[in-house]
């Protein structure tokens, strides 16, 4: 698939934040190898986060393809400030809980993302789209089944829950941060609608699940334009560890 | 069924699963899980998340009837006149065909 130079601007930002996203909580998500809290759950667990990571693959693929960039540079030669994912993965996956409800404001909200590039302008992208949303719809459905089990839960499994989402709350909304040239995207036609009108739609779906479980809702995002940026320690860390082995023999051909 | 010594929330659930279109469901194997929605998820991801299944069947081992008694299947008394073994059929089926005048009929297309 060769990616013909699109026109339009800001296609390199938007791939850039949906890969990194992937990336991020894909190998996040990875440190429960071998010590989730069930041997199935491992292998569930260590599956979905290898899903996460393939997309992020495709995603940094059509990246270099636009910029004439590699892949495994982008995704592991940068700093960690000028990785673009959002700030909802900052958070470690701390417990089961944090790592439940981490990946359930994230799935949710990536739902509503895909289906507004799923008709989208340029095919490369709608095309790989189409592909991913087939395996977030098992994703999404997976952690949905852990969100309300935890929920139901009366004692330390709602209570842990109730405490992740409420760390998590400030930052829940960071996936539908507006891009800095997200006029072109959706002029274009590779995004069908604004940022803010998705994380709208994504409120409304996340607060009618919620509220029979009489969980709380996030509160607005307390500071939007910086969702994508300033990542903290935690992520300092994890970048840390997902580009030691490269760091260890640059240039090496693995 | 509680598996020996397990989680007592735990139960565990026998998967079955078909290679391909038109092929007989095979034992795959088992998971543990507390409910059928996430035996569902676990035997999804331990049975086809390579793509190596297109459909599979999730059934609680408790659900299963289970039939192993010695006096139902193995009963003690010879049971050689049961098998087919008992009646060597070749020679007769020969000599019928002979008689009726009609030919080995050929092997059916696979």
């Amino acid at each position: 698939m060769t990616a013909a130079a699109p026109s339009i601007a800001g296609l390199d930002e938007l791939l850039l934040t949906l890969a990194d996203d992937e990336f991020v909580i894909g190998f996040s998500d990875s440190e429960w190898t071998g010590i989730a809290p069930m041997l199935e759950e491992d292998v569930a667990m260590s599956s979905l986060s290898q899903d996460e990571l393939g997309h992020a693959a495709a995603l940094y693929g059509l990246l270099a393809e636009v910029t004439g960039q590699d892949a495994d540079a982008i995704a592991y030669d940068r700093e960690p400030d000028e990785y673009r994912h959002a700030r909802l993965l900052d958070h470690g996956r701390g417990d089961w809980a944090m790592t439940i409800a981490r990946r359930y404001l994230y799935e949710t909200a990536d739902a509503v993302r895909l289906e507004a590039l799923a008709d989208g302008s340029w095919p490369p992208l709608a095309e790989l789209v189409a592909k991913l949303r087939r395996e977030e719809r098992y994703h999404e459905m997976h952690v949905t089944t852990w969100l309300q089990r935890l929920a139901s839960t009366q004692g330390e499994a709602r209570d842990r829950l109730i405490v992740a989402l409420e760390a998590l709350g400030p930052h829940a909304g960071t996936v539908f941060t507006p891009l800095t040239s997200e006029g072109p995207l959706v002029e274009g036609g590779v995004l069908a609608r604004p940022m803010a009108d998705l994380e709208r739609d994504w409120r409304a779906r996340v607060d009618a699940a919620f509220e029979p479980l009489g969980l709380p809702l996030a509160p607005a995002t307390a500071d939007p334009w910086l969702g994508r940026t300033q990542h903290g320690e935690p992520f300092r860390w994890l970048w840390g560890e997902f580009t030691a082995v490269r760091r260890s023999d640059p240039g090496a051909t693995w | 069924m509680k598996a020996d010594g397990g989680d007592p929330t735990l139960d565990v659930w026998e998967v079955f699963r078909q290679e391909k279109d038109g092929d007989p469901m095979r034992h795959g194997g088992s998971v543990m899980a507390p409910d059928a929605e996430l035996a569902t998820h676990y035997a999804r991801e331990m049975y086809g998340r390579r793509q190596e299944s297109v459909r599979l069947w999730v059934v609680r081992r408790a659900d299963i009837l289970d039939l192993e008694d010695p006096d139902l299947l193995q009963p003690p008394l010879d049971r050689s006149f049961k098998k087919p073994g008992g009646y060597v059929m070749r020679e007769k089926l020969a000599a019928a065909r002979e008689a009726a005048g009609q030919e080995k009929p050929k092997a059916r297309a696979r």
